[in-house]
């Protein structure tokens, strides 16, 4: 398979002349078609930032990223939304639904964003409201169902458009450990049936278990690299977690 | 501490409520310009009428004052509820709720007290253009001094700290309920939406809107008080049920799936629209009626104005004209008095004659529209009952028909710069007020006016419509003019003097000529009800009208103007005042929302939409939201404007079409929403914007 999304040598730098963080710093990797990659890290670890630049919500400060033949960093505000609106999905830490609209009119609207027809739409809802099991939901607003399913709402509105690239920042945060196991159930169904790229950002070792491969990062560098191949879940969490305490002990003989 | 505390949360409130310290300012200066009138001394020395000016911007003040408060006090609950989790935290950290209530006091008084002060010195340079407005309105010269009047300061501020004493006092109520979770919970609630009987909510909007057509259709055949204030209260009900209905229509049509949701990002508006309707519709209302009122408001000044600009001046076409009930007056004292006075270019006395019958009368209560079909009987004749006694009781038109002889007529003309006017022996002509020269063109074919010799009919050669004092001087709205051999057969009814003069008339002629006359003797402008057997005949005119036995121009033109700045400067001071006030609550409702609409544009962006569609966006929404009450009042005030500037055209005469006034307050309300509309939209953007960048 070809290199799906490349980043070259991506730097972030935060601050002033007199005190500049170096939030991103020198990273390259790549992902290829229907990867599940995880970025795992301490907080201030540069993931997020990292994330963000990916999702063209933030620049870089220098280095470049192709998704494919096209180069994000050298696109205009405009054709960068135009880029997000038909290539990006997301799903955030805080869910960000719409607080006026229902579960389903969420959904909706992503699609009415990128226009079709009535039909069309109403099909494409309607199947993504079942495979993800939110279609008794439907009518209800955010704020009146838990936090789950308010996050599985956003994995459907981000998956609606089939996105190139899934991009998910600390998706079980905020979420109860049943909740948060049946979403990573869920990114791993639409992983593996609906061929979707997804890279997640997270702290927590569990749910980077359920990724086929893990990018460490720390002080913004790569520093490790885990790839899960035929291995069961239980056996990648203990490396993944083997990883873990190696860094935690590098940092408390620092110490 | 506290005191720093509550300086700094005032600038930041300063900040996020920039509009509304504007609006205080604006309504200061608005109140110190319009009470200054109240005090201006130089004005009423003048006037008879010095007291209305002030009873009528007392009663404006009343409504103003009252209104300010209602903002004021939504102002303060509003901010109370968006800084509630802040007053939470201070309660946790164990301050009492005196103190906080005490800071929170604190900001609002300083807030209030810079708006005040900044008004102030707005108000100052505000006073001297209504001033200037006011004098040159009223005929007097007028030198622009800067002054301070310590009594309008006083009465400023004493309305001002009205209405934050009457804001305050119900929001202190408030502090004591509070408890630390309800307080912290605050916001969340605020989000919520409650959708429930949706299906019944959404029959208030056909329900509404077909009482608002029904409105329509019924309110000009209203004429009865019971009738019309069922009507409006009906009305002010519908404004309220209205907004109820369009949000849960609008709910209802997106549940529906309806297809206007699935093009665009109309379901996002939609949405937002309905649910803001729905959290504000007991505020929308109060916008919608207090939008209704203030076009009204100027609407109604409008017309004076109108009248005062254009009719006003053809009202009194002779320097000095008086009227006297004997037909053989020779106007000795008041010929000396103008000698005196003035420097006479010409002086003349005439007489009105009648013949005793009142055919001309009869045709003009039965033909003019301002009488419709009240003289008429079924059938559209005459109701000669009715005439009779009208013609006896009311003192619209004199007693009997009001003729004049050509010599006398064409005299007058010549005074008045106007064209001879020829007729034969056999001819007659009537001389009309312009208002009603349209309507008088069949007169020629109904009258039947004897000849000198008794035997045969005139004809009639012509009708004249040029300003004519016929306010009951040269007839109530009408004389007709024959030869002069014909007066020969009919007997002088009363006498006038007609002068003209050199410069302006000395300010206290009309006085000095009321002088002349016991008060007993005038069975004019305030009629002897009991027996009128002299002359009492102003006309139809109506809503305005100023008949009196001595008529100086110079003297009347500033006292009517003055009488008609009483009634129009408080009207407008009034309009101006609501319109600020209900685009305040308006444009502060959206801008202190926009964290909320800041978070709700940031995921519209993750979701692709580019920059340029999200200021579209802002300004649909804004535009719909802003638009709502107002297109709803001028539908509202549209029936009412248009019915009473109907009747004032008709009444008046004055010289434009009904629907002008309309249209002018319309764009003069419009003037003031744009400006709000402009600065909430950079001011929304902005916020929305920030950081993403």
């Amino acid at each position: 398979m070809n290199d799906y999304i490349r980043v070259c040598d991506v730097e972030k730098y935060y601050g002033n002349k007199s005190n500049v963080t170096k939030a991103v710093d020198r990273v390259s990797f790549t992902v290829e078609k229907g990867e599940f990659v995880g970025v795992m890290g301490a907080s201030g670890s540069g993931k997020t930032t990292l994330l963000n630049m990916l999702a063209t919500i933030d620049r870089v400060t220098a280095g470049h990223i192709y998704y494919e033949n096209t180069d994000i960093t050298e696109l205009k505000e405009d054709a960068l939304s135009e880029f997000r609106k038909r290539n990006l999905g997301f799903v955030f830490q805080e869910y960000n639904l719409l607080d006026t609209l229902t579960i389903e009119e969420n959904i909706i609207l992503a699609l009415t964003l990128q226009g079709g027809k009535k039909q069309q739409i109403q099909g494409v809802c309607e199947q993504m409201l079942r495979l993800l099991g939110i279609a008794d939901i439907r009518e209800k607003f955010p704020y009146q169902v838990s936090g789950g399913q308010k996050q599985r709402c956003a994995c459907a509105r981000a998956m609606v458009n089939h996105p190139r690239l899934l991009l998910a920042d600390e998706p079980t945060g905020a979420l109860d450990s049943r909740s948060a196991q049946t979403l990573l159930e869920t990114f791993t169904d639409l992983n593996r049936t609906m061929g979707a790229t997804i890279l997640m950002v997270t702290h927590d070792a569990f749910s980077s278990s359920y990724c086929g491969r893990i990018l460490f990062l720390k002080d913004g560098k790569i520093f490790h690299e885990l790839v899960r191949g035929e291995k069961p879940r239980k056996v990648f969490l203990q490396k993944i977690l083997d990883v873990l305490s190696l860094t935690g002990g590098e940092l408390s003989d620092a110490q | 501490m506290l005191s720093k505390l509550a300086f700094r949360n005032m600038k930041r409130s300063a900040k996020d409520y920039l509009v509304y310290m504007l609006t205080m300012a604006v309504v200061t200066a608005l109140m110190y310009a319009f009470n200054s009138l109240i005090f201006q001394n130089d004005i009423n020395q003048y006037f008879e009428l010095e007291a209305l000016m002030e009873v009528m911007i007392g009663l404006a003040t009343f409504f103003i004052v009252l209104i300010v408060a209602w903002l004021i006090n939504y102002m303060v609950r509003f901010m109370l509820e968006k800084r509630s989790s802040e007053f939470g935290i201070y309660l946790l950290l164990g301050m009492k709720k005196k103190m906080i209530s005490r800071i929170y006091m604190r900001e609002n008084i300083l807030l209030g007290g810079i708006s005040f002060l900044i008004g102030i010195l707005f108000g100052i340079l505000l006073r001297q253009v209504l001033l200037a407005v006011m004098f040159s309105m009223i005929r007097v010269e007028y030198r622009i001094h800067i002054s301070f009047n310590k009594w309008t300061v006083l009465m400023t501020v004493l309305c001002y700290a009205g209405c934050y004493l009457l804001a305050l006092f119900r929001c202190r109520r408030k502090f004591k309920k509070m408890n630390i979770h309800d307080l912290m919970d605050a916001k969340r609630r605020n989000e919520e939406i409650k959708e429930k009987k949706e299906g019944l909510k959404q029959l208030l909007l056909p329900v509404s809107v077909l009482f608002i057509l029904a409105f329509w259709a019924v309110f000009s055949m209203l004429s009865d008080v019971g009738e019309i204030a069922l009507f409006l209260t009906g009305l002010v009900i519908t404004i309220y049920l209205f907004y109820m209905g369009l949000s849960a229509w609008i709910i209802c049509y997106v549940r529906k799936k309806g297809n206007g949701i699935y093009k665009g990002q109309n379901l996002f508006l939609l949405r937002q629209f309905a649910s803001k309707i729905r959290t504000m519709q007991f505020t929308m209302g109060t916008l919608t009626a207090l939008f209704t009122l203030a076009l009204m408001g100027a609407s109604v000044a409008l017309m004076f104005s109108g009248y005062e600009n254009t009719v006003l001046e053809e009202k009194f076409p002779f320097d000095v004209q008086v009227y006297s009930g004997d037909p053989e007056d020779d106007f000795t004292d008041e010929l000396e008095v103008l000698q005196e006075n003035t420097e006479p270019l010409k002086l003349y006395t005439y007489r009105i004659y009648t013949d005793h019958a009142d055919q001309v009368n009869t045709w003009m209560l039965t033909h003019l529209r301002a009488w419709g079909t009240m003289y008429q009987k079924k059938d559209g004749s005459p109701d000669m009952d009715k005439v009779k006694s009208m013609l006896k009781e009311e003192g619209v038109y004199c007693t009997c028909d009001t003729y004049m002889g050509i010599t006398d007529y064409n005299y007058l003309r010549d005074m008045l710069g106007y064209d001879r006017a020829e007729i034969s022996d056999g001819e007659y002509l009537v001389h009309i007020k312009p208002r009603l020269y349209e309507e008088v063109q069949g007169i020629g074919e109904e009258l039947k006016i004897a000849d000198a010799s008794g035997n045969g009919y005139l004809s009639c050669a012509g009708i004249y419509g040029e300003p004519f004092s016929q306010d009951g001087h040269n007839g109530g709205d009408y004389v007709v003019v024959v030869p002069d051999k014909v007066l020969n057969r009919m007997k002088p009814y009363y006498s006038e003097l007609a002068a003209d003069i050199k410069g302006a008339a000395p300010r206290d002629l009309n006085q000095k000529l009321d002088g002349l006359t016991d008060d007993e003797e005038h069975d004019f402008g305030g009629h002897k009800m009991p027996d009128l057997e002299g002359n009492s005949c102003s006309g139809s005119d109506n809503i305005i009208n100023y008949a009196a036995v001595n008529l100086v121009r110079d003297n009347l033109i500033p006292e009517v103007k003055f009488m008609l700045a009483s009634l129009i400067i408080p009207l407008f001071y009034i309009g101006l005042v609501f319109v600020c006030v209900a685009v305040t609550v308006l444009s502060v409702q959206q801008l202190s929302d926009s964290a909320k609409y800041k978070f709700r544009y940031d995921v519209l962006a993750k979701l692709g939409l580019e920059r340029a569609q999200l200021h579209s966006l802002i300004r649909k929404q804004l535009g719909a939201y802003y638009l709502c009450p107002a297109v709803l009042a001028i539908i509202i005030s549209g029936k009412m404007i248009l019915t009473m500037s109907k009747g004032f055209v008709m009444l008046t005469g004055v010289p434009v079409s009904s629907g002008s006034f309309f249209a002018k307050s319309i764009a003069l309300f419009f003037g003031i929403y744009v400006v709000y509309f402009a600065v909430t939209y950079v001011g929304f953007v902005r916020n929305v914007d920030e950081e993403r960048g």
